[in-house]
């Protein structure tokens, strides 16, 4: 869980850092699309890696809560939390959480990898205007639109725990570094969360 | 020996009967009046039962033994958390002045698949027994003491061992838990043994069999939530999840055994 999180993590940087370039413009974007684009023997790998970490991220995922609910089994008639100041946290919500941003993601895909919703309106991948007009036609959508503001931000709560969880898990646990590794890891979540959902709340406003 | 703080409480119990490990269990109200606020957690159940027993019904069964803290066979979950309100502390060592008068405490046993209810409030550890005899031990010859002074232990490092040895075994970890893992327990005797020189011989054999009956066993995966750390009443930490990690992964990746 912890060595696929964080490499999905990776892409999440790269995916945000390319997306922003929405705020320039149709040129910057169109550019930056079509150099990703052009280099397709790599997309290709890039591509192939990406979905064998969000698979092996599901699978492992889906795995071990139905082995976690089978050796909890019985549910407490009152249970409370003993971590002072805790009431309710998103590590207890990893497998809700990610089950959000899956659905997003599928929708993601859908509208933008595939361009199979018949309610948009596709250029043809061959029109140079293509990479920005699909994605802003995606993120005006009204149903996108509002599913992806809601991926994002519930992405961003499965990362402010999923982030320093991984390095536990990896066992990379220090004194002088877990602290700065759970701020990090509370940062990115933010970062994510408020870099993309500022994307569709925004971007299709600015470009009519 | 009049206490100036020390008053009398009236509680409602609602405690969790359960005839044996096939039948099913529910909670049972129970009234208790004039319990000193100087007693511990266990002398009220005791005085629930004196009650019990003189009006005719079964008294209702938990573990205790030594009532110090110390043995780890004492345990349950009170108002929804292991041991009670108070961190770094046994049931036993729970006084009555945590609570008020009038108020109802809700008495369950340690849930979890590989914890099976025994009768009332006693729960089946011995998954904890089959994980210490996999690998939660030393081979040392027989014979004079060896010279102290031959293997030296730096301070830092003995602080951490002993650390880790002060768990008790006693549960809470798993019966906190949201995924019954029993990670925190098994942890702590990794990385006791793994930091002493004692330990080395068996190191990578230790950690791998300990970790494959933990599973064996039914106990659930970390998710590293920090409640079994919250719960412990040995202030096992997290930190030695880690260590456990680290040794697995090192153990599955690089040893011959």
């Amino acid at each position: 869980m912890g060595v696929t999180g964080l490499l999905l993590c990776g892409f999440l940087v790269a995916h945000l850092a390319g997306n922003l370039l929405l705020f320039m413009g149709a040129k910057p974007f169109n550019e930056y699309a079509h150099a990703l684009h052009s280099q397709w023997e790599l997309l290709a790998v890039a591509e192939f890696g990406l979905v064998v970490l969000f698979l092996a991220h599901v699978y492992l995922a889906v795995a071990t809560t139905i082995g976690n609910y089978r050796a909890r089994r019985d549910f407490y008639v009152l249970k409370q939390s003993k971590v002072p100041g805790r009431i309710i946290g998103a590590n207890s919500w990893m497998f809700a959480s990610g089950s959000v941003v899956l659905g997003f993601v599928i929708l993601h895909l859908i509208d933008l990898r595939l361009g199979l919703r018949s309610s948009l309106q596709y250029l043809p991948e061959t029109d140079l205007e293509a990479p920005f007009k699909n994605t802003l036609a995606a993120i005006s959508d009204p149903i996108s639109r509002v599913v992806y503001f809601v991926g994002v931000i519930v992405l961003g709560v499965h990362l402010s725990h999923g982030f320093a969880s991984a390095f536990q898990s990896l066992g990379l646990n220090h004194p002088k570094y877990t602290p700065l590794i759970k701020i990090i890891g509370k940062i990115f979540g933010v970062i994510i969360a408020v870099g993309f959902a500022s994307i569709v709340v925004f971007v299709p406003g600015m470009w009519r | 020996m009049n206490h100036a703080a020390s008053k009398n409480l009236n509680l409602t119990l609602k405690i969790w009967r359960q005839a044996g490990p096939k039948q099913s269990g529910g909670l049972k109200t129970y009234q208790v009046s004039g319990i000193s606020t100087d007693m511990s957690f266990l002398e009220m159940l005791d005085v629930l039962n004196e009650q019990l027993i003189a009006s005719g019904e079964e008294p209702v069964a938990f573990d205790h033994d030594c009532r110090e803290g110390i043995c780890g066979t004492c345990g349950v979950v009170i108002n929804g958390q292991a041991h009670g309100p108070d961190s770094g502390t046994t049931t036993c060592q729970l006084h009555m002045r945590r609570f008020h008068d009038g108020d109802t405490i809700v008495i369950e046993p340690w849930l979890a698949k590989a914890f099976p209810i025994v009768r009332d409030l006693i729960v089946d550890r011995s998954a904890f027994d089959r994980i210490i005899q996999a690998g939660g031990f030393v081979s040392v010859n027989t014979g004079n003491a060896p010279e102290a002074n031959t293997t030296l232990v730096p301070h830092h490092v003995q602080q951490d061992a002993m650390n880790a040895a002060a768990c008790i075994g006693c549960g809470a970890c798993v019966a906190s838990c949201k995924n019954a893992s029993a990670m925190l327990f098994v942890s702590a005797k990794v990385s006791h043994l793994a930091s002493l020189p004692q330990g080395q011989a068996e190191r990578s054999k230790r950690v791998l069999n300990m970790v494959a009956t933990m599973d064996a066993e039914h106990f659930g995966n970390c998710t590293n939530t920090g409640e079994c750390e919250a719960a412990c009443p040995a202030k096992i930490k997290l930190t030695n999840i880690a260590q456990l990690n680290r040794e697995y992964m090192k153990a599955a990746l690089l040893s011959k055994e």
